[in-house]
């Protein structure tokens, strides 16, 4: 291949990698199952399934910018439903309040624990979140003694779960949540503190950023966007399941870095993570429609990963 | 016949000749210093004996063995041990291992080769004793070592390499007194077996006592070599540092306002910086003088806020400030270029645009810069207006700041600091890196900056530098104020002297 060619190459897979991705995902799928995959009410489907990946896939978006990593997500999704869940069935809370303390306040107040935990001890988020990964996950099988929750009000399913003008609402929030944070980081000096943060953050602290401050916010996001796909994730199921969300936090990961941001982070933009959660929807969705076995789920998952980041290793401007 | 025979080596880096026509040799037995100002050349020659680097021309002789390819394998073959100012002690592994890392004795146990740890021990023993470490067992772990007894470990190991000659580069300057006293008595019982020493070290009273013949590298260039008896340390000094000064950039000395910055009792939780003191004038810029590890910089990250001090006063135009973190000095007027552009200057994943408004709006916003939206349109102008002041060359300010080169970086920094309005603005080694084209357009921003009555600090370990742009020059030595003078009477000697702790 041409200098010349190389280049244009590198240009364009630089600039449209995830969209090429997602798009070559639809051909394909689209190739192999014209009649169950590429029909309106499919892709619909697809979209609503992806909703709880893009949401998680937002909040581990804050962990990796900061160079970081948040493992703790998947099990926040599980804690923040089932307590929503238990909060509404056993406590009688109205489905507003209920989400106000079970989402919310839940969801950035662990999120801070972890953000605090992080910067307070000074060990890798890995380390932390591997642990309050454990935890969480611990406290949501005594908090429902294991057995899923049901019996959710019927107005909080058909809102939170429910459609709203055709429009899957689960779609909805994940997409509203999509573009504050889109603001948050363009617009913000907050959001630009993050970046600054995640390119270099001893520079970052003689630029005279509060570090840690910084972090516990990037964190707080983290678990606040768990939490949403957490009530998502109730709302759809009508129930609350101990281990639901189990193993999620790969797939926020690989949304994101699938979606081109740097795994040593500073480098990546949200926009990209809605099309990483909607690869990972469509690869789930894709594979079952083919009818593979689950089993090889997973393979097509890890390699397209690999596939995907060794691109961008040797195309992208980014990833160097 | 001499154990290190180097003649007429030259050696050029791109744009640079490191070396012309140097000349050195080490007798057995004899400790031979080698002095010379940062840069003077001196690592580069160390580096070409131990086969580092290859010198463009000359022979060097090691135990009558002439190489003409030298590389680090046949140097330590040829008996040169050097032990570098960055320790290479590994604090994870024991005495013994750290000695004999990678060429451990071995045992057959059976069919399996095993270490031989007897006999690993029995070595070890030997060469502690000979470093006076013998209170310790081969077994210790070298994390527990304090930095002098690692230093003598080092020695250890170059001893069990069986070196003829030991290079020793600046093995004092993390050493307490009576540290450097056994350090010397080891150097001396080295000296008596026939080792020969080569001692780099900036510290004329130890090179007195130490030495036997001094080589003065200066620039580069071969100064001569002498019997350390028939040279006093002024004329050390003298030989070392002579040369015409740059160009002045000092105009209307002589009239500058009230004090307005002033820093009161400032010591460090690390003990690096004790008691420091200092006051600037209006329109005026300070210098600060000193060897590497005198407590320069470390006195300037302590008033930024970026390591914790535990007393300390700083007042600008009369206001008591308090400094926690380097937020706080961004809130309150102060900005610091510091030595580092890489590691702590700009951020590699940002822009030209983005690197320069960074503390502009920090300095806006509340909460660390929580609140508040950017305005882009204020950002392309501060941008815009920074490339003009400072003459900036880049591709466009959308352009990644890491890849512009050293000045136009360091003008980046710059620039950053000068949008956020800041009143004080430290330089530490603002030209680390720079070419001169450059470092004079940089100097002639720092008066600039003076004239518009912001406050000016520089830190520097180039003399010629401190002298060119700096209208009083302060002088430290470990961890304390030694000193000061007026430009006027400032010249590099007594700087010098008063860093190296003679005189003053």
């Amino acid at each position: 291949m041409s200098q010349g060619k190389t280049n244009k190459f590198a240009q364009f897979w630089d600039r449209y990698s995830t969209v090429s991705i997602l798009c070559i995902m639809i051909l394909v799928f689209g190739i192999l199952r014209p009649k169950s995959f590429l029909t309106p009410a499919n892709l619909v489907k697809i979209i609503e399934q992806s909703s709880i990946y893009i949401l998680l896939g937002l909040g581990e978006f804050f962990a990796i910018l900061l160079g970081g990593i948040d493992l703790s997500i998947s099990s926040i999704m599980a804690l923040s439903g089932a307590l929503t869940a238990k909060l509404m069935v056993d406590f009688g809370f109205s489905p507003v309040l209920a989400i106000l303390v079970g989402v919310v306040l839940f969801g950035l107040g662990i999120g801070v624990l972890n953000g605090i935990l992080v910067t307070g001890t000074g060990l890798p988020p890995f380390i932390i979140t591997l642990g309050t990964q454990a935890i969480l996950r611990s406290l949501v099988y005594i908090l429902t003694n294991a057995r899923s929750v049901s019996g959710l009000p019927t107005s909080f399913q058909t809102t939170i779960g429910g459609h709203f003008l055709f429009f899957p609402v689960p779609v909805m929030i994940a997409l509203l949540t999509a573009l504050v944070l889109s603001l948050f980081t363009w617009k913000t000096q907050c959001g630009r503190n993050l970046y600054a943060i995640g390119g270099n953050p001893q520079a970052a602290w003689y630029a005279g950023i509060t570090v840690n401050r910084h972090t516990v916010i990037a964190f707080a996001l983290s678990g606040l966007c768990a939490a949403l796909a957490g009530m998502v994730n109730i709302a759809r199921l009508a129930a609350a399941e101990p281990n639901a969300g189990t193993g999620y936090e790969t797939y926020a990961i690989e949304a994101v870095i699938i979606g081109g941001a740097s795994f040593f982070g500073g480098v990546g933009i949200i926009p990209k993570v809605i099309i990483g959660g909607l690869i990972i929807g469509t690869i789930n969705n894709g594979l079952n429609m083919a009818g593979v076995s689950s089993f090889y789920q997973q393979l097509a998952m890890g390699i397209l990963l690999i596939v995907a980041v060794t691109l961008d290793r040797f195309f992208g401007g980014r990833s160097k | 016949m001499n154990i290190v025979e180097m003649r007429n080596i030259n050696k050029s880096f791109p744009g640079v000749k490191a070396l012309s026509n140097i000349s050195f040799s080490v007798k057995p037995g004899e400790v031979h210093v080698l002095l010379g100002e940062n840069g003077a050349g001196k690592s580069t020659l160390m580096k070409v004996l131990s086969g580092v680097y290859h010198p463009d021309s000359g022979s060097i002789v090691l135990n009558g063995v002439e190489h003409s390819k030298l590389n680090p394998r046949l140097s330590r073959e040829g008996g040169i041990s050097i032990i570098y100012q960055e320790l290479s002690v590994v604090n994870w592994l024991d005495i013994r291992e750290n000695i004999f890392m990678g060429r451990m004795q071995s045992k057959k146990l059976g069919p399996v080769s095993t270490i031989d740890y007897a006999k690993l021990n029995q070595d070890t023993k030997k060469l502690l004793k000979q470093v006076n470490l013998d209170k310790y067992e081969p077994n210790k772990m070298a994390s527990e070592l304090s930095i002098s007894e690692k230093q003598m470990l080092e020695i250890a190991k170059a001893i069990s390499f069986d070196a003829k000659c030991i290079v020793m580069d600046e093995p004092t300057s993390s050493l307490t007194e009576s540290e450097v006293k056994k350090l010397f008595e080891i150097i001396r019982d080295l000296k008596s077996k026939g080792i020969g020493i080569v001692f780099i070290s900036h510290k004329l009273s130890e090179i007195k006592e130490i030495g036997d013949r001094i080589s003065i590298l200066k620039d580069g260039n071969y100064v001569g070599t002498w019997n350390v008896s028939d040279l006093s340390e002024e004329d050390m000094v003298r030989l070392m540092v002579g040369r015409e000064l740059e160009k002045s950039y000092q105009e209307g000395h002589g009239s500058f306002g009230e004090v307005v910055f002033e820093v009161k009792n400032l010591s460090r939780k690390d003990g690096k910086v004790r008691d420091f003191h200092m006051q600037v004038r209006k329109g005026e810029i300070v210098g600060l003088s000193g060897l590497v590890g005198a407590g320069r910089s470390e006195a300037m990250e302590a008033i930024f806020g970026a390591v914790p001090k535990t007393s300390g006063e700083i007042l600008l135009e009369g206001k008591r400030l308090t400094i926690h973190t380097p937020y706080d000095a961004l809130k309150n007027g102060i900005g610091l270029v510091t030595e580092n552009r890489r590691e702590t200057g700009f951020f590699q994943n940002f822009s030209n645009k983005r690197n320069i408004s960074i503390a502009s709006l920090l300095k806006k916003s509340k909460f660390g810069g929580v609140c508040g939206l950017i305005q882009e349109k204020n950002e392309k102008e501060m941008a815009e207006k920074a490339k003009l002041d400072l003459q900036i060359k880049w591709a466009g300010d959308a352009q990644l700041t890491k890849n512009l080169s050293g000045g136009n970086q360091q003008k980046v920094i710059l620039g950053k600091w000068i949008s956020a309005g800041v009143k004080v603005l430290i330089f530490d080694e603002p030209t680390k890196g720079i070419d001169v084209g450059t470092k004079s357009e940089i100097y002639k921003m720092m008066r600039r900056l003076a004239e518009n009555g912001i406050i000016v600090i520089v830190v520097s370990s180039e003399m010629p530098e401190l002298l060119a742009v700096c209208d009083r020059i302060m002088v430290m030595a470990e961890g304390k104020v030694r000193g000061e003078f007026d430009i006027t009477e400032a010249t590099e000697e007594k700087l010098a002297m008063l860093a190296t702790g003679n005189g003053g």
